[in-house]
């Protein structure tokens, strides 16, 4: 079980000279600014669960998944993963054979040697005994395939495949969390989805806990039951993914380009109250509809148009976390105009 | 401390042949470092050539002294290199992430993944410049001075060790400190003349301060003299252990506070 109870995490930023001088007397200055990365953030997670950790670019997310996988230590507040604290030296080993991280913008492979090489050394350094050892490495080589790779030197290696490396690097020792900080960031579609279905595996297989940062609701929506959208270093947001969906309406912006003009509003019409807009460009040649997600399906409104126009080229945009945030906050203000109190005062 | 040294062969390994990739590169910093060693040995010549000697100090003396300071710091170079990625670069771009994740000791992990195998030149240049000058330099030579002599080198790689860790760890407060760390490393390349002569402040500042003066200098300067080399033996380990603690001091202070680095 994950606590984090009121956990703050700021970031002293001192106000600094130019050159070798102002470096050196920023040592012993005092000026600073303070800037407050994690806010007094609480939840727990229970064994077993899959949690997306969302929020926009700077919301202290990242930062919050440090502080859980013991590199930064906390300013205040108390982090416990089965009752120990992963930042404090005396019970850090503890904590960390019990989770594994993987980072999407760092790998923690050695980069000039065949994948084996990394793995046999985590294998020392989290005492997995042989047998686990072989079984394990087995199980992972075949759910994440990676047996096409295994003796190229890492640095030959695609994203793709890297990530999945890191993956298994991450399960070797079998951890009972898995934090994923932005696994699937710049990865294309297609390889975003088999590391997706990957880790749906892994999960699965190994029940384990997972904790997972992103940037794109898609993920979210196909590993995570709950969500905790995190703003400004502070709790937005925090239940299931039902719950947000419901609350922003899954709204999904399709564009269609076709050769001939299409009829957007006998569209819409066949559809009924399920496409909420449709706005035509080009003289009806490319014609953009917003359509509600628990309604309707992207691919059964396609099915409709493709069946009665030659399509050229057709663009779906989904609903950013930008937006959710938005949404949010546009109801708590609402809420907060309604009741006519002041919500989430601290 | 059983599983780092156990590991650490490993570590050595994985670091050797992910080298290989490099050869060419490895074997040319090699070269180099010699080569730099070398001709600086014979700018000393060049310019004591022209003087006997500089008081009691011939050019054999010198040039022995010189080979000295060569050896704790080859041997520090290969095993503690990767500490110049870290004052220059590591906290600032947040490469200390994976290891802290680890269940490892994180310091020894950072240093063990790099093995600078190409500072066999420098020592080898250093070593054989000893066994050159050795004999004609005027020192009396006797098995419990040749052990003292070891035993300051020993201790000396220490103190190499210790001042980069310090001036390194300060990168967790100001990002880089590379900069600063090459000045004071610099100053290791006084100790390799007679400091006797370089004035009594700066003389104290390497004896008391950056000890580079007491553990790479005095030694020599007592075998010259003929004083008691083993006064030399004690100095350089309370000077290693004294910085060693600091260094590891500063670099535990440092950790708690480092950033990582932002997406």
């Amino acid at each position: 079980m994950i606590e984090l109870k009121n956990v703050e995490k700021h970031f002293k930023k001192p106000i600094r000279g130019k050159g070798v001088w102002g470096m050196f007397k920023s040592l012993f200055s005092r000026k600073y600014t303070v800037v407050k990365a994690v806010d007094g953030v609480s939840f727990t997670v229970d064994d077993g669960e899959a949690v997306g950790y969302i929020g926009a670019n700077g919301a202290g997310k990242s930062t919050t998944i440090k502080m859980m996988s013991g590199i930064l230590t906390p300013t205040g507040g108390e982090i416990l993963i089965d009752g120990k604290h992963p930042y404090k030296s005396k019970e850090r080993n503890a904590v960390l054979k019990t989770i594994g991280v993987v980072f999407g913008q760092k790998t923690q492979l050695w980069y000039d040697l065949p994948l084996t090489e990394t793995y046999e050394l985590l294998k020392y350094i989290y005492d997995v005994p042989q047998e686990d050892y072989t079984r394990r490495m087995g199980e992972l080589i075949e759910l994440l395939d990676m047996k096409p790779f295994m003796d190229a030197p890492v640095r030959t290696l695609s994203l793709g495949q890297r990530m999945r490396a890191d993956l298994a690097a991450a399960m070797l020792h079998n951890p009972k969390t898995l934090f994923l900080d932005e696994p699937t960031i710049g990865l294309d579609v297609l390889v975003k989805r088999n590391l997706v279905d990957a880790i749906n595996k892994l999960k699965t297989q190994y029940n384990t806990t997972l904790i997972l940062t992103t940037h794109a609701m898609s993920d979210i929506e196909l590993l995570c039951e709950r969500v905790i959208i995190l703003d400004a270093g502070k709790v937005l947001f925090d239940g299931s993914l039902d719950a947000v969906k419901h609350m922003f309406g899954d709204t999904r912006d399709i564009k269609v380009t076709a050769k001939t003009p299409i009829d957007g509003e006998a569209v819409a019409l066949v559809f009924g109250g399920a496409v909420t807009k449709h706005t035509a460009e080009d003289g009806g040649h490319s014609v953009t509809f917003t359509i509600d997600g628990t309604k309707l399906s992207t691919g059964e409104l396609l099915n409709h148009v493709f069946g009665r126009y030659e399509v050229a080229d057709v663009k779906i945009s989904e609903t950013g976390i930008e937006q959710v945030v938005e949404k949010i906050y546009e109801k708590n203000k609402n809420e907060t105009s309604e009741d006519g109190d002041a919500q989430g005062a601290d | 401390m059983i599983k780092e040294l156990k590991l650490y062969p490993k570590y050595v390994s994985m670091s050797l042949r992910s080298g290989l990739s490099y050869k060419a590169d490895s074997f040319i910093m090699m070269i180099s470092f010699a080569l730099t060693e070398i001709i600086s040995l014979a700018t000393v010549y060049l310019i004591v050539g022209s003087v006997p000697q500089i008081g009691i100090w011939t050019f054999n003396a010198l040039a022995f002294l010189f080979g000295f300071t060569l050896v704790p710091k080859a041997i520090d170079h290969i095993f503690t290199d990767e500490l110049w990625i870290l004052a220059y670069w590591a906290v600032r771009h947040g490469d200390l992430d994976i290891y802290l994740t680890r269940p490892l000791n994180p310091l020894y992990q950072y240093i063990a993944k790099t093995f600078k195998w190409d500072g066999i030149g420098e020592f080898a240049v250093g070593i054989i410049i000893m066994c050159i000058f050795g004999p004609m330099s005027g020192i009396v030579w006797s098995f419990s001075g040749v052990m003292a002599l070891i035993l300051c080198g020993f201790f000396g790689i220490f103190v190499f060790t210790g001042i980069k860790l310090i001036f390194a760890s300060l990168a967790f407060w100001i990002k880089s400190s590379g900069i600063i760390l090459n000045t004071v490393y610099n100053l290791a390349g006084y100790a390799k003349y007679p400091l006797k002569y370089m004035g009594k402040a700066f003389m104290s500042i390497m004896f008391y301060v950056i000890p580079f003066g007491l553990m790479l200098y005095y030694p020599i300067e007592c075998l010259i003299t003929g004083s008691n080399i083993w006064w030399a033996v004690l100095f350089s380990a309370v000077a290693a252990v004294v910085i060693m603690a600091l260094g590891l001091l500063v670099w535990n202070i440092g950790i708690k506070r480092y950033d990582s680095a932002g997406n």
